[in-house]
Parts: C-alpha cells; sequence; structure tokens
C-alpha cells in the first residue's frame, strides 16, 4: 500500500492512539509510564481538543476548548463514536516541561513550546554558543517525539495482542464513567 | 513555526538508502551547489535553495555552519514571484478595451484575448516582487530521521524532490502507521496490517 492510501485507510491508528493515551493518562490523574525506563512522566491533556467522526461528505468536526475538568463534551463526543483527532497536551519529564498540539492521524507535532534550559548568562554569540543553542533545542524537540514513539510502541504491541479486547473495554468503561 | 520560534510545528521524515562514507564532503559540495540563488534582479519566476537555519540571507554557510553536533540544520527558502488573478484581470480588461478603442471595433477575438493574457501575465510577472517563504529542516544523521518544520503539503512535496536532488536520498513521511511499524517484527507487522478501527463505545 502506497502512502497515501496508508494515510486515509490507516487514520485511525494515530486517533486510537491518541484516545488511548487520554485515557492512560487521566486513569493515574495525569501520569503516564514509559516503559523502556521505567520512568512516570506527566501528560495532561488540556484546553482543546478536535474530535471527528465520519469520511467526505459525512464527515464531521468537533472542537471542544476549556480547562481539563471541562472537556465533557469531548468525551461525550468519544462516546458518540467520534474519534480523537487533535489534542493539546502538557508534557513534564523530570524537571522540564512541555505543552505542544499533536494531530492525531498525522502524527503532526503542532506549536510545540520548549522548556527554556539556559540562563542569559550562556547566551553568547560566538559560534560554539549559537552551536550549543541549535543543539539544546533540537535536544528538546526530539524528546517530544522520542516520548511519543515510546507511547506509541506500548499502544500498538497492546493492539495487535489479545491483550487488546481487555483493554478496549477498560477505555470504554472509562468513556462511559464520566457519564456520571 | 520554524525550528527557532516559540511555537515550533514540525512532521517527521525517515531518510531512505544509506549514507556515503564521505559524507560531510558530499554534503558541503551538494548543499553549496544546491544553495538558494537570489531572483531579485532577474525575471525569474521561482528560486529553491538552501540557507542557513540562522540567516536567509547567508547562502554561503562559512565554517561549514550547517553542521551543528550529528546533525545538519537548513532553511529550504522558496521566492516566487506571483500575480494576483485579480490584478491579471483588471489588466487585461484594461488592454481589451484599450484596443478596442484604438482598432475601432466592437468585440475581440478569443484569440486576440488569449495573446492580451499571456502578454498581460509577463509585464506583470517582471514587476511582481519576489515572495519569499522558508521551512526549516533538521537532520539527525545518527537516526537519519528528519524533522522538517511545516505542515504544508505542498512545501512537503517540494522538500521531497529536493532533498533527492541535493543529496541523492528519499524522504518517507513518518504516520502512525509507519512509525509503528518500526516497533514490530515480521509476523507483527502483519498483524498490524490486519486490524480494522475499534469500536470503543
Amino acid at each position: 500500500m502506497d502512502l497515501v492510501d496508508l494515510i486515509t485507510e490507516k487514520r485511525f491508528i494515530g486517533q486510537e492512539f491518541l484516545t488511548w493515551l487520554w485515557y492512560k493518562s487521566d486513569e493515574r490523574g495525569g501520569t503516564v509510564l514509559l516503559p523502556e525506563m521505567e520512568e512516570d512522566i506527566t501528560l495532561v491533556f488540556e484546553k482543546h481538543m478536535l474530535l471527528e467522526f465520519g469520511e467526505g461528505d459525512s464527515h464531521e468536526k468537533i472542537v471542544c476548548q476549556g480547562l481539563q475538568a471541562e472537556l465533557k463534551e469531548a468525551r461525550t463526543g468519544l462516546r458518540m463514536g467520534k474519534k480523537l483527532e487533535q489534542a493539546r497536551i502538557h508534557m513534564i519529564r523530570g524537571e522540564y516541561e512541555w505543552h505542544m498540539t499533536i494531530k492525531a492521524s498525522l502524527m503532526e507535532f503542532r506549536s510545540v513550546k520548549v522548556p527554556k534550559t539556559m540562563d542569559g548568562a550562556d547566551e553568547g554569540d560566538d559560534p560554539e554558543a549559537v552551536e550549543g543553542r541549535l543543539l539544546d533545542r533540537i535536544g528538546l524537540l526530539e524528546t517530544v517525539y522520542k516520548t511519543f514513539d515510546e507511547l506509541l510502541g506500548q499502544f500498538i504491541k497492546i493492539r495487535i495482542s489479545d491483550q487488546w479486547p481487555d483493554e478496549a473495554d477498560k477505555i470504554s468503561t472509562w468513556i462511559h464513567k464520566s457519564d456520571n | 513555526m520554524g525550528l527557532l520560534s516559540s511555537a515550533a510545528t514540525f512532521v517527521r521524515y525517515s531518510v531512505v538508502g544509506d549514507i556515503p562514507q564521505n559524507f560531510w564532503d558530499m554534503a558541503a559540495d551538494q548543499i553549496s551547489r544546491f544553495a538558494f540563488k537570489d531572483i531579485d534582479e532577474t525575471y525569474e519566476e521561482f528560486s529553491v535553495g538552501w540557507v542557513s537555519v540562522l540567516n536567509m540571507f547567508d547562502a554561503e554557510f562559512a565554517y561549514a555552519s550547517f553542521a551543528a553536533g550529528d546533525h545538519i540544520c537548513l532553511t529550504m527558502r522558496v521566492d516566487e514571484r506571483k500575480v494576483s488573478p485579480k490584478v491579471l484581470k483588471k489588466f487585461c480588461l484594461k488592454e481589451e478595451e484599450r484596443i478596442k478603442k484604438e482598432r475601432q471595433i466592437p468585440k475581440l477575438s478569443r484569440g486576440q484575448k488569449i495573446e492580451i493574457k499571456e502578454n498581460m501575465e509577463l509585464m506583470l510577472m517582471k514587476r511582481a516582487v519576489p515572495v519569499p517563504a522558508t521551512y526549516d529542516l533538521v537532520w539527525n544523521l545518527a537516526e537519519n530521521t528528519v524533522l522538517f518544520f511545516s505542515t504544508n503539503q505542498k512545501a512537503q512535496a517540494l522538500l521531497e524532490d529536493f532533498f533527492k536532488d541535493t543529496f541523492d536520498l528519499l524522504l518517507s513521511l513518518q504516520i502512525p502507521y509507519t512509525t509503528a511499524e518500526r516497533f514490530l517484527d515480521a509476523s507483527e507487522r502483519q498483524a498490524l496490517a490486519n486490524i480494522s478501527p475499534a469500536v470503543l463505545v
């Protein structure tokens, strides 16, 4: 299958991953385990979500905005079978914090705000200092996609295994729990 | 939205193919060969080329300034002369009116109108100032991954072609499916190919 077909036919994989990640984060109050490093990180879904449903002419989109606790509309959307396509996420790893929007179907990282790691004294203009700052920034951006790669790897192993029906039941229970 | 902006937006590519052993020399030559060429003083409609991520007017890359550790950082600069369709239409109608008056004729033929349009387009194109656009990329050589700082599909298609022209290597956009494949063995990949959308309600 070529890339154009894969993008269309398999877009649900990214959307299911983002939904699963929201469930995983919500289940532990905003904390998610990165299995490889056995590291707990904070991933909070906040402020902005976009859900979609259907294809072609019957394609629908809903945008939900609000604080984390107020994303009820998005949860209602999930209950109606809509898929989570885009979410604003606040990530904390160690002492650093990032903010980003993930577009699920294409794995686009949008409006990524990286932590400030250097203080004013380090900010010289000589080529070494410039290269240092560039590498620092690249490292912080790479941390974003590497974190999500690891989580996607974790998701996909479950998704294709016989653990999936059980995991899907748990997600479904979580979606309906928010009725209360 | 670029590499250095406070809110960066990017997609990821895998680089397909092996990097040659004398890569850094080859890269320096090729980047210089495909460096951006200014068209401000010419009548060319379009120019694409590499410039420094720090300065869109630097296409010289003194001291291999595109290198940062194991990474190559470049900006693809695209300058394009464009004529707004409304402006073109206005000038065509104006010229048509002028010719009709001059020749004392009520109507112009289809061929005459086409000729006028071509002439006006050429004239306006020469007068248009090239509009610049810049798109950053970071190539991690150790992992053979490219971060491209734009979600614009036209820019992505242009990058894929221009990267191939410059380095003779293909780029493959990483979407969740292709990224997931990297975590799986052959039988698991088959299982991935077979899954259908889950019903989670």
